[in-house]
C-alpha cells in the first residue's frame, strides 16, 4: 500500500518536473533575448559585488555630469563636436585609410611571396621578418623621426604609413593562407579553360580564398582600429590623445578612460557585426 | 571501321618524358598520334602514366623531353601556345571541379565570356544549348554543391564543351560516381563521339570502350605497352601485360 503510494508520489513529481522542464524549454526556445538577459544581469551583479569594496576603498569622486562637455561643446553658434569626438574622427580617418593600404600591401605582398621568382619571395620575407619581429611602437617612432623626414612627410601620413605597414604584414599572411588553401583542382580547371594567370586569381582563386579568411581579416580590421591608439605617442590628436589631454585637465580619469574604452567597443562590435551579416550573406550564396 | 576519320593528324607527341621527383617516371618516351574525330581510350594499372599523359597535353605538366604539337600548334615553352592549346582543348576531371561560388550557368559561361571574349548574349546562348544538351537546364542557377555527382559531372562536360574545344579529354569521369549515375555520364559523352569530337579518354568502362571507341592504348610504368583497335584488344591483345591486366578488370566486373 505504501509503496502504491511512495509511486505515485513519485510518479506525479517526475511529471510535474518534467512539465517544468518542457515549460522552461519552451522559454528558452521562444525567448533566448530573455534568458541571456537574466544571464548577463545575474554575472554583472556578482562583478560588481566583488569589486565595489575595493572602490570605495578607493575614494573616488565620480563626476559623470562633466562628462557631456567632453563629447559636445555647446557654443554660442550651437553644438559642434567636444575633443573626445574630435578625436574619434581622427581615429576613424586613420583606420579607414590604413585599411585600405593593409589590403592592398597585403594582397601584393601576398602575391610576391607566392609567385615564382626568387628575388619577390625574398624581398616579401624580409619585409615580413622585419615587421612581426619588431615591436610596433618602435616601427611607429622609427618612421617618424627617422624615414618621414628622408620621406618628407608629415605626421599623419608616416603614422598611418606605419600602421599600414604593421598589420599589412599579418594581412598578407592572412590572404597567403587563403590562396594556398584552395585546392589543386580549381587551379587547374582554371588553367584548362586557358584562363590567363591573372582572370585565375581575379575569377577563381581570390573569390574563393577571400570567402576562406573574411573571419581572419575582420579581427585583423579590429586590431589595426585597436593599434591605432599608439599614435598618440607621435602626438597626433586621435581619441586616445584626446582622452588623455581631457584627463590631465580634469583628473576624470575614470569617466574618461571608460568612455574612451567604450567608444572603441562600440566601434569594434559595430564592425564585427557588419561583417558578420555580409559574411552571412556570402554563406547563403554558395549553400 | 575507322570510315569516319579521315582527317589529319591534330595531337602528335614524340619521345615524351615526365619524371616527378625521386625519379619517378610517370612518362617514358611516349609517342602518340591522334587523327581528328578518332575516339581513344586509354587503360592501365594504377600509376601507370595515364592522367599525367593527359595533363601533358594542355600543359597542366610541363614535359622534361619529346614534344607535343596540337592542332599545328608546338606546347612549347611558349607562355601564348600553351594558352591557345588550352582553348582547344577541353578537359574534365575525376572530381569535377566545378567552381563551388558560381552558379551552373556561370560556370559554363565563364569560358566564352572572359577566354573567347563572347558578348553576354552570344554566352549565354551557348550556355543554354549546353545545358539541354547534357539535360539539366532547369539547373542553370543552381550551385554546384546542390546538384548529384552525375549532374555535377554534366556541368563539367558543358563548362569544357562551351570553349568550343577540338579535342576533348577526360580522365576517370565517372570514377567518382555512384553507380546508378555512370550511365548518365556515358550517354552524354557517347553522344560527342558519336557528332565526331576528338576524344581521349581514360576510363575503365569497357563497355563505352567497344561501343565508341576508334582504338585503345594500354600504359603501364609510364610507356604505352600496347596501342590496337578495341575489339582485336579486347578478344586477341598482343601483350602478355595487357592479358593480365584485362582478366584482372573483366574479373573485378569492370564491364
Ligand atoms: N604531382 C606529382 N608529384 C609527384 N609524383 C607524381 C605527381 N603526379 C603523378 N605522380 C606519380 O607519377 C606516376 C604516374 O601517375 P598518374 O597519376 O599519371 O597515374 P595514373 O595512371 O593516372 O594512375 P591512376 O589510375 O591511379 O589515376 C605515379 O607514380 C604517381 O605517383
Ligand atoms: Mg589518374
Amino acid at each position: 500500500m505504501e509503496l502504491i503510494f511512495r509511486m505515485n508520489i513519485f510518479q506525479s513529481v517526475s511529471e510535474k518536473i518534467t512539465k517544468l522542464h518542457r515549460h522552461l524549454n519552451i522559454l528558452k526556445v521562444r525567448q533566448p533575448l530573455f534568458y541571456e538577459t537574466v544571464k548577463f544581469l545575474l554575472f554583472s551583479t556578482v562583478i560588481i559585488l566583488i569589486i565595489a569594496p575595493g572602490l570605495k576603498g578607493l575614494n573616488y569622486r565620480w563626476q559623470w555630469y562633466r562628462l557631456p562637455d567632453y563629447l559636445l561643446l555647446k557654443t554660442k553658434t550651437g553644438i559642434s563636436a567636444g575633443p573626445l569626438l574630435k578625436g574619434l574622427s581622427v581615429t576613424l580617418f586613420i583606420s579607414v585609410i590604413s585599411l585600405c593600404l593593409t589590403v592592398i600591401i597585403g594582397f601584393a605582398t601576398a602575391l610576391l611571396r607566392l609567385s615564382e621568382s626568387i628575388t619577390a619571395v625574398f624581398i616579401s620575407r624580409v619585409y615580413l621578418e622585419l615587421i612581426r619581429n619588431t615591436p610596433l611602437l618602435i616601427q611607429l617612432f622609427l618612421m617618424y623621426f627617422v624615414i618621414s623626414p628622408i620621406l618628407g612627410i608629415g605626421r599623419l601620413p608616416s603614422a598611418i604609413l606605419a600602421l599600414s605597414l604593421f598589420e599589412g604584414a599579418y594581412t598578407s599572411e592572412i590572404i597567403r593562407s587563403g590562396i594556398i588553401s584552395i585546392e589543386r583542382g580549381q587551379w587547374e580547371a582554371a588553367h584548362s579553360l586557358g584562363l590567363p594567370k591573372g582572370l585565375v586569381y581575379r575569377l577563381i582563386i581570390l573569390p574563393q580564398a577571400f570567402r576562406q579568411v573574411l573571419p581572419m581579416l575582420a579581427s585583423q580590421a579590429i586590431s589595426l582600429i585597436k593599434d591605432s591608439a599608439l599614435v598618440s605617442t607621435i602626438a597626433i590628436y586621435d581619441l586616445t590623445m584626446r582622452g588623455q589631454v581631457a584627463i590631465s585637465e580634469t583628473f576624470l580619469t575614470f569617466e574618461i578612460w571608460f568612455t574612451v574604452a567604450a567608444v572603441y567597443l562600440i566601434i569594434n562590435i559595430a564592425l564585427s557585426q557588419i561583417i558578420m551579416i555580409f559574411e552571412r550573406r556570402l554563406k547563403k550564396v554558395d549553400l | 571501321m575507322n570510315s569516319k576519320i579521315t582527317g589529319d593528324t591534330i595531337i602528335s607527341t614524340k619521345n615524351i618524358s615526365k619524371t616527378f621527383s625521386r625519379d619517378i617516371k610517370a612518362l617514358e618516351k611516349v609517342s602518340l598520334e591522334v587523327k581528328q574525330k578518332e575516339v581513344v581510350v586509354i587503360i592501365g594499372p594504377s600509376g601507370s602514366g595515364k592522367s599525367t599523359l593527359l595533363r601533358c597535353l594542355n600543359g597542366l605538366e610541363e614535359i622534361d623531353e619529346g614534344s607535343i604539337t596540337i592542332d599545328n600548334t608546338p606546347l612549347d615553352g611558349h607562355h601564348h601556345n600553351r594558352l591557345k592549346i588550352r582553348t582547344e582543348v577541353g578537359m574534365v576531371f575525376q572530381n569535377f571541379n566545378l567552381f563551388p561560388h558560381m552558379t551552373v550557368g556561370d560556370n559554363i559561361r565563364i569560358g566564352p565570356r572572359h577566354v573567347r571574349k563572347q558578348n553576354q548574349a552570344e554566352a549565354d546562348q551557348i550556355t543554354d544549348e549546353l545545358l539541354k544538351k547534357v539535360g539539366i537546364y532547369d539547373k542553370i542557377d543552381a550551385y554546384p554543391r546542390q546538384l548529384s555527382g552525375g549532374q555535377q559531372q554534366r556541368v563539367a562536360i558543358a563548362r569544357a564543351l562551351a570553349m568550343n574545344p577540338l579535342i576533348m579529354l577526360f580522365d576517370e569521369p565517372t570514377s567518382a560516381l555512384d553507380p546508378e549515375m555512370v550511365g548518365e555520364v556515358l550517354e552524354v559523352m557517347k553522344d560527342l563521339a558519336h557528332e565526331g569530337m576528338t576524344m581521349l579518354v581514360v576510363t575503365h568502362e569497357m563497355g563505352f570502350a567497344r561501343e565508341v571507341g576508334d582504338r585503345i592504348i594500354f600504359m603501364d610504368e609510364g610507356k604505352i605497352v600496347e596501342e590496337n583497335s578495341i575489339d582485336d584488344f579486347f578478344d586477341n591483345p598482343e601483350e602478355k601485360r595487357s592479358k593480365q591486366f584485362l582478366s584482372k578488370i573483366l574479373h573485378n566486373g569492370g564491364c
